[in-house]
């Protein structure tokens, strides 16, 4: 096949001249996005919007005050699943279960108490762990989300999570949020309203909007690594407890009067 | 995805003289995409992917190439100004990627129609304060009392009529 | 080592070859057929919920994997161990772990929420989840393997044998201790929490990859193999019984002990006393233990062949029964997310004790998964020249 001097046949040529478009085509795809997004930095920069990347600057989290939270009260839960276009299917098994509520009665003194639970997004999650694709990931700032991109629906981390706070997707779903993909055959779970917390400061998840709404104000969003900040200040006065703290999971939802 | 790119070379250089239906693109709004029409074809999946991880991993939500932004613009009406969905057939996603055989792997969990405005809309919040005209800061909440009396069942649908009944529409887009 | 053995393929000239390969042709595309309707449908037509998240799909995943691991014993013994009567039978016993192991993998990935998207899982790891670890440990199995095969069927590598072997013994090992730890080191499920049940799959894996071993030689024998020589009836016989009294002596201990530690005592126990008790003592004690052992002590039978085929046929659904309740029973546990209180009000649940049960789509994949091992080893049986040739 090799000769020393013989000219490229018309084939060859043919060959060379594709392989070449391919490369320039590989560069060009390669390059313009990076051109493309300082093209366009320019005029975006005049919207004001947040562009940063998340920092572990911040370290978001939630503080549940029980003695707030109302036994009979859902506003929590209709607030979220208004939120992120959740609706029932009547099967409470199946169902996405981003929140719920749970009455407790404590077995020495009858003492009732309520509380929603949700995803406690750890530092140490198991769920974060388990998962073989790496879907299942913490953010810088602490919120745990799935990727669902790249979730292929084995269901670990949902035999994983010490809270139940995961749920896995049963059946198509149409007439999503826009910014609340969701979708058949991946797991999802409380995201602590990431395009929210994204999307500005001050911004609260759809669960303190909603019990605030109510006149309970038992759910504080806050920066856990902000010592200054009203949940941190809190912490700090008050009781409060992580659920399953022999785990050591280090969660960023903290409850009061446990 | 190499495939996927000759397929594409193959039908804009040399075209395709089988019987095979050309697809019905739809014109999207506004005078131009985000980058050059002939860039997108060829690429518009590269730039959603890289769009995505920087979304879903680094929280950056202003980058243009945003799949909920193709929507908007590429979205059609019916006689109702109802929209449909992008990849219903001969949409503007479902028509291209039905004449080159490429499943599109987006819409089962993204949206595949606009929002409507919302008191939930504020994952896209930016989108009002950095609106030119000032009026669009003034959106309509649903009062809490009255989303509260919605049914689980269909909470979507009637916030929807709730927001198509107080013309909300017009307060999303400015231009 | 001298190979004075000759080999052949399998030459069925029996309808019941042709019966069998129908029967499992039928029985893969029932698993095909209801994979796809799974998919098309999601996983809402199946019993499987958000608090039974793994169901009838893994417990047959499971069983072939951990089969597969313990099927190469056949070969391994021969090689790494010097039992020359294990020697006909080794290459076949290869084939056959490829084979259980495919059929496994096939399970365990058409029951993926998104099997569409098996690339990512080839190209996304994550080194901290042992899952990831698994899949690797899964293709590497298969790779050993064909590696151990080829050595064993080409002359001029003979001599590797013993070191292939011994590589293959261990990855079969490293293996099942990845399964196991997949259940093992769930700290948010306390029937799960358990380093027991490292030892407990390794055990579960000799039993069933034995039993499984003897089943399809038995069926082979029907047609034109001669593979079990009396030697290796006894031997097997006698492992059987070696392997399982230590899976029960194991299991016993791994249920005994969450009724022991405090915190799990708490805990409703499914296996001892629970919904699943009844799967566990009939299913699995008395059935996969007694019974086998009964027949091979007390040899109700005439020939050692029926006897051997019996118990591991006893053995092998006891072992089924067994992960059914190890994987489904330690989900139907609630958790204890409150100590000191007790729910008295959750939506989903949170008390109360799930109740699962498979629906025909589960039965139609797991089935199917078991019937491509058995047509795929049957398949590559008939190419290569794999098993031992009638000696006069």
């Amino acid at each position: 096949m090799y000769t020393a001097s013989s000219k490229p046949t018309k084939s060859q040529t043919a060959r060379r001249h594709f392989l070449k478009r391919l490369g320039v085509l590989g560069v060009v795809s390669a390059a313009a996005p990076v051109l493309l997004s300082v093209a366009r930095g320019a005029d975006k920069k005049s919207t004001g919007i947040k562009s940063d990347a998340v920092s572990s600057k911040h370290r978001w989290g939630l503080l549940i005050d029980t003695s707030k939270c109302a036994s009979g009260c859902d506003a929590c839960v209709r607030g979220c699943h208004a939120e992120h276009g959740i609706s029932s299917t009547g099967n409470d098994h199946t169902d996405a279960q981003w929140i719920r509520k749970i009455d407790l009665q404590d077995n020495l003194t009858g003492t009732l108490s309520s509380l929603p639970m949700m995803c406690q997004h750890c530092k140490t999650a198991p769920c974060v762990d388990v998962c073989p694709t790496g879907a299942s990931f913490k953010r810088a700032d602490g919120i745990v989300l799935v990727n669902k991109h790249t979730c292929i629906g084995c269901r670990y981390c949902v035999l994983a999570c010490p809270y139940k706070a995961r749920s896995f997707i049963h059946e198509p779903i149409t007439d999503q949020q826009s910014w609340a993909p969701r979708g058949k055959g991946t797991v999802e779970s409380c995201t602590l309203c990431v395009h929210r917390v994204d999307a500005e400061e001050d911004q609260q998840p759809a669960c303190a909007v909603a019990c605030t709404n109510e006149a309970h104000s038992a759910i504080l969003f806050g920066d856990l690594n902000d010592a200054e900040s009203e949940i941190s200040l809190a912490i700090e006065q008050g009781q409060a407890h992580e659920v399953r703290s022999d785990l050591h999971l280090n969660t960023g939802v903290r409850y009061i009067d446990l | 995805m190499l495939v996927f790119v000759l397929s594409w070379s193959g039908v804009v250089e040399f075209g395709f003289a089988g019987d095979t239906k050309t697809p019905v693109i739809p014109k999207g709004k506004g005078d131009h995409c985000v980058a050059e029409t002939d860039y997108m074809r060829r690429n518009h999946m590269d730039l959603l992917v890289h769009q995505r991880d920087e979304t879903v991993i680094r929280g950056i939500r202003d980058e243009p190439f945003s799949l909920v932004e193709c929507v908007d613009c590429h979205v059609q009406r019916d006689a109702e100004n109802t929209p449909i969905r992008v990849d219903a057939k001969e949409q503007f996603c479902e028509s291209c990627h039905a004449f080159v055989a490429v499943k599109i792997d987006c819409f089962g969990c993204h949206a595949a129609v606009p929002d409507v405005a919302s008191v939930e809309n504020a994952g896209r919040a930016h989108e009002y304060e950095s609106a030119e005209n000032n009026s669009a800061r003034n959106i309509q909440w649903i009062p809490h009392k009255q989303l509260l009396s919605f049914k689980q069942e269909n909470m979507v649908s009637q916030k929807k009529t709730y927001y198509r009944n107080h013309n909300v529409h017009s307060l999303i887009k400015t231009n | 080592m001298i190979d004075h053995l000759r080999y052949q393929t399998l030459k069925p000239a029996k309808v019941s070859y042709a019966l069998v390969l129908l029967m499992c042709t039928s029985l893969a595309l029932l698993g095909a057929y209801s994979a796809s309707t799974m998919e098309q449908a999601g996983h809402i037509i199946t019993g499987m919920d958000n608090h039974t998240v793994w169901g009838l799909p893994h417990v047959f995943a499971v069983a072939l994997i951990v089969t597969a691991s313990g099927a190469l014993n056949g070969a391994t013994l021969a090689s790494v161990f010097d039992f020359s009567h294990y020697k006909p039978i080794a290459r076949f016993t290869v084939v056959f772990a490829i084979s259980l192991l495919v059929g496994g993998l096939v399970v365990l990935i058409l029951d993926l929420g998104r099997p569409d998207r098996l690339i990512i899982a080839m190209t996304h790891y994550n080194f901290r989840s042992i899952f990831s670890w698994n899949i690797i440990l899964y293709t590497g199995f298969i790779l050993v393997c064909v590696c151990y095969l080829s050595v064993m069927m080409e002359k001029r590598f003979h001599h590797h044998i013993t070191v292939v072997g011994r590589i293959a013994f261990v990855w079969r090992l490293v293996l099942t201790t990845g399964t196991g730890c997949i259940f093992g080191f769930l700290v948010g499920r306390n029937m799960f929490d358990s380093f027991l049940l490292i030892p407990l799959f390794i055990a579960l894996s000799l039993v069933m990859g034995l039993c499984a071993l003897a089943m399809i030689m038995a069926m082979l024998e029907r047609w034109n193999a001669t593979l079990l020589s009396d030697e290796l009836l006894h031997s097997m016989c006698t492992l059987l019984m070696l392997f399982s009294l230590t899976l029960l002596c194991l299991s016993i201990v791994h249920y005994m002990l969450n009724l022991y530690v405090p915190s799990y005592s708490q805990n409703q126990q499914p296996a001892l006393s629970g919904i699943y008790s009844s799967m566990f003592w009939i299913g699995y004690v008395l059935a996969g233990v007694a019974m086998p052992l009964f027949v091979l002590i007390k040899r109700p039978f005439a020939t050692a062949t029926q006897r051997l085929i019996i118990s591991s046929i006893f053995a092998f659904i006891g072992c089924l029964v067994l992960l059914y309740v190890v994987i489904v029973g330690a989900q139907s546990t609630p958790k204890v997310l409150f100590p000191g209180k007790t729910i008295i009000i959750s939506r989903f649940g949170d008390a109360s004790i799930p109740v699962y049960s498979p629906t025909l789509w589960e039965w139609g994949l797991s089935a199917g998964g078991s019937a491509v091992a058995v047509l795929l080893c049957l398949v590559i049986l008939r190419v290569l020249p794999l098993l031992p040739e009638p000696q006069k």
